[in-house]
């Protein structure tokens, strides 16, 4: 990657938009956990009834998955030699992670708590919906970089691979907060 | 950070790329301006509906009642009432106002003002017009399904939004509606935010930006912050419609589990008191310029009115509970929300002291941008001398749900905005299409507005203080409010004569843009020196052949010591000493 004043220039127009992109994001996520302190809040014992079977190792190995990938993300960006196979990590992770979400709502609904059982089951799916949904989005921006990392890595430049990551371990931190809100605390 | 400047690119030369999927700032500019236009037509009439009813109420609409309302003899009925103010708030705050405001003049403006060849993001920009785009397509096609569109109020309230109070598709239709709308504010947050702040020409400070370009910033930057937080309740309200989720499902609503309706409330007013400055801080920017333009002096306060616009901006994410005191919420938290809100008054009133002493002993030009600048401020002052009484608690649990509240809405949202959208539009309008509008049709456009104007809200906020509800098909079921018929009468009268006059801007509009042989606007002809005016009317579609070196601010007016009898001096010229 060349550095010089335009590269440099580019990158910090990328790096303020990023960051004004990841407070918006930020904001969406904030009303949810909002929600879900107020439902707290008001409700005269937690964890309420309905959540008592809630799945356990699910959560925990998407964790250790979403983890993973923000690590495999990280290596990606630092060995520009193994590039190829940390985006392959990454990217293989990244789907891994959704069909474990698949399998946990499978096993929400097989164990009885249903999207309509009340508002703690309704945050369990909407909230990991919303997040999937944003996991799909981040797939597709790592699709977007992998043109460049396999196809024209001479115009891959530091603020895309900086930034598709920012987005990236984002997610890895939100769901970090989901996993604690609505599955261990 | 040494300052990069951005490559010219190409002209585009088909029809296609030139007027459809632009990336031009100007013309995604341009584009939000025609789909304003069109969405302030389609509310309009909408009004006209509304107020037809209120003032005769089981008579039929006159002219092209039949053909709407054919099952009911041309009369509006209860549930299209219903329809007809949530779709009439809807599309004017949404659809109307924002693509105006911040889409036509942020687009317009920002990289002109700022001595930028283009907004950062041109595609996100295009982009952000088509989302735009689809939102409304989405919104007026929920106008045609058999059970109609939404009829929840333009706050969507649940459980008015359920499927209980709301059967059928057009309220989840609107919720995604809305949702694409945010998207695409989103999408122009960003790209106004980063250009703004990376884009400005060399030498142009923060405090060397026209106050124009403050209001539009500080609007993006609430839009990134807040336009989420509705999008977040949106999306959870469309799961309760769609997928059978209970965030919000109370009482009869909520079939198995039980949600909080209230907790809608709170994320909807937490965008929305904020909204109210994202429309609003774009038009007090634009009429702080107009008013030191067209005074010929410097902006009184200039770092001052920046500073409050600011602090108004901060002020205004902590205020929302002021909307819900008649919730039931604690009276610890209804007292500190009255005190925040209240709070707000001590920046509005130092910005509003420096327009009052922008104007003081200026020597004054009445063209149409300043006399729809001066209507600003006199609506504003009335809107928000209102907005005392309803942030106080104790006098709003008697006006909350009285047409207090909605002539005040009004006057603050609805007139300063139109009036400011309209004086940037004839400041702007020679930088845009080459061409003067007529001044004397805008000057009769700008009484033809601004004296009906008044005559409906005002008029509102009087049957509202006698205490007529602001919700009812027919609030004359009650014999004491049949006193207030006449006034309602003289409400919707005045609200026709406003609407009739906006033909007169149409034709104005029309007859300027597309008629041959119209002589061509000068670079500068209201003699004023930020950066667009240095250079050809219509600007190129480069902006800037070179990029300009700011040396000086925006309101450089009125010094006698300049040279060739000018009055004025460009930013890119050395402060002449007074």
């Amino acid at each position: 990657m060349m550095k010089n004043p335009a590269n440099e220039y580019k990158r910090f127009q990328n790096t303020v938009a990023m960051t004004v992109t990841l407070i918006t994001f930020g904001m969406l996520f904030g009303t949810l956990f909002l929600g879900y302190f107020l439902a707290r809040f008001n409700a005269p014992t937690w964890p309420p009834v309905e959540i008592e079977n809630m799945p356990k190792l699910l959560p925990f190995l998407s964790t250790l998955v979403m983890a993973l990938s923000s690590y495999t993300y990280f290596k990606m960006e630092k060995e520009e030699e193994k590039r190829k196979t940390f985006w392959w990590a990454t990217f293989g992770l990244g789907i891994l992670f959704l069909v474990l979400q698949y399998v946990l709502w499978n096993a929400l609904a097989a164990s009885g708590i249903l999207v309509s059982n009340g508002q703690v089951p309704s945050m369990v799916y909407g909230f990991t919906w919303l997040h999937a949904g944003h996991i799909v989005v981040a797939l597709m921006t790592l699709l977007y970089l992998g043109r460049y990392i396999f196809r024209r890595p001479e115009e891959l430049t530091e603020a895309k691979l900086v930034n598709v990551g920012k987005f990236w371990h984002f997610l890895g931190v939100i769901w970090l907060l989901m996993y604690l809100m609505l599955f261990v605390l | 950070m040494a300052f990069v400047e951005q490559h010219i690119h190409d002209a585009p030369t088909s029809f296609w790329s030139k007027y459809i999927v632009s990336y031009d700032h100007k013309v995604i500019g341009k584009q939000f301006l025609w789909y304003g236009i069109f969405f302030l037509m389609v509310g309009g009439l909408m009004a006209l509906l509304i107020r037809w009813t209120l003032a005769y109420p089981g008579v039929p609409f006159p002219v092209i009642g039949n053909l709407l309302f054919p099952h009911t003899n041309g009369v509006v009925p209860p549930d299209t009432y219903a329809m007809l103010f949530t779709m009439h708030g809807t599309i004017m705050i949404f659809f109307a106002i924002t693509p105006i405001l911040t889409g036509f003049l942020g687009n317009f403006c920002i990289p002109l003002l700022i001595g930028a060849r283009d907004m950062i993001f041109p595609t996100l920009n295009m982009l952000s017009f088509w989302f735009a785009m689809a939102s409304g397509v989405l919104l007026l096609g929920s106008l045609c399904l058999p059970l109609g569109a939404a009829a929840g109020g333009w706050t969507s309230y649940p459980t008015l939004s359920t499927n209980l109070g709301q059967p059928g598709v057009g309220q989840t239709l609107w919720l995604l509606s809305l949702f694409l709308f945010g998207v695409s504010s989103t999408m122009g947050a960003v790209n106004y935010i980063t250009t703004v702040i990376t884009l400005r020409a060399p030498g142009m400070g923060y405090f060397k930006m026209p106050l124009t370009i403050w209001g539009l910033w500080l609007t993006a930057i609430l839009n990134a912050i807040f336009v989420p937080v509705l999008g977040a309740g949106l999306l959870l309200l469309t799961f309760d419609r769609v997928f059978g989720t209970t965030f919000f499902l109370a009482g009869a609503a909520a079939t198995s589990g039980k949600g909080d309706p209230i907790l809608f409330q709170h994320v909807f007013w937490i965008f929305g008191h904020p909204e109210v400055y994202i429309l609003i801080l774009p038009a007090w920017g634009l009429v702080s310029d107009i008013l030191a333009f067209f005074s010929r002096k410097p902006a009184f306060g200039y770092k001052m009115t920046a500073l409050s616009l600011s602090a108004i901006t901060i002020l205004s994410t902590v205020v929302y509970g002021h909307h819900m005191y008649t919730t039931q919420m604690s009276p610890l938290l209804t007292q500190s929300f009255m005190t925040l809100t209240m709070l707000i008054s001590i920046p509005s009133a130092i910005f509003f002291a420096n327009w009052l002493g922008t104007l003081w002993k200026g020597s004054i030009r009445f063209d149409s941008p300043m006399l729809f600048a001066l209507g600003v401020v006199f609506v504003f002052g009335l809107g928000g001398l209102t907005g005392l009484y309803l942030a106080s608690t104790s006098i709003d649990l008697y006006l909350h749900d009285t047409y207090f509240v909605v002539g005040h809405f009004h006057y603050t949202m609805a007139a300063s905005v139109l009036l400011g959208g309209f004086a940037g539009t004839y400041f702007w309008f020679p930088k845009m299409f080459g061409r003067m509008m007529d001044e004397r049709l805008a000057k009769i456009h700008f009484w033809a507005t601004m004296l009906p104007l008044n005559g409906i809200f005002m008029g509102m906020m009087m049957v509202g203080w006698a205490g007529m509800h602001r919700r009812l098909y027919n609030p004359f079921i009650y014999e004491f409010m049949h006193k207030l018929i006449p006034v309602n009468q003289f409400i919707t009268f005045s609200a026709v004569a406003m609407g009739l006059a906006q033909f007169i801007f149409l034709y104005n509009l029309f007859k300027t843009v597309f008629s041959k042989n119209y002589p061509a606007a000068p670079a500068n002809p209201w003699n004023v020196g930020t950066l667009e005016w240095q250079i050809p009317s219509p600007a190129p579609h480069y902006n800037f052949l070179e990029i300009p070196h700011v040396k000086c601010g925006p309101h450089e007016l009125g010094n006698p010591n300049l040279p060739d009898g000018r009055d004025f001096q460009y930013q890119t010229e050395e402060l002449v000493k007074a």
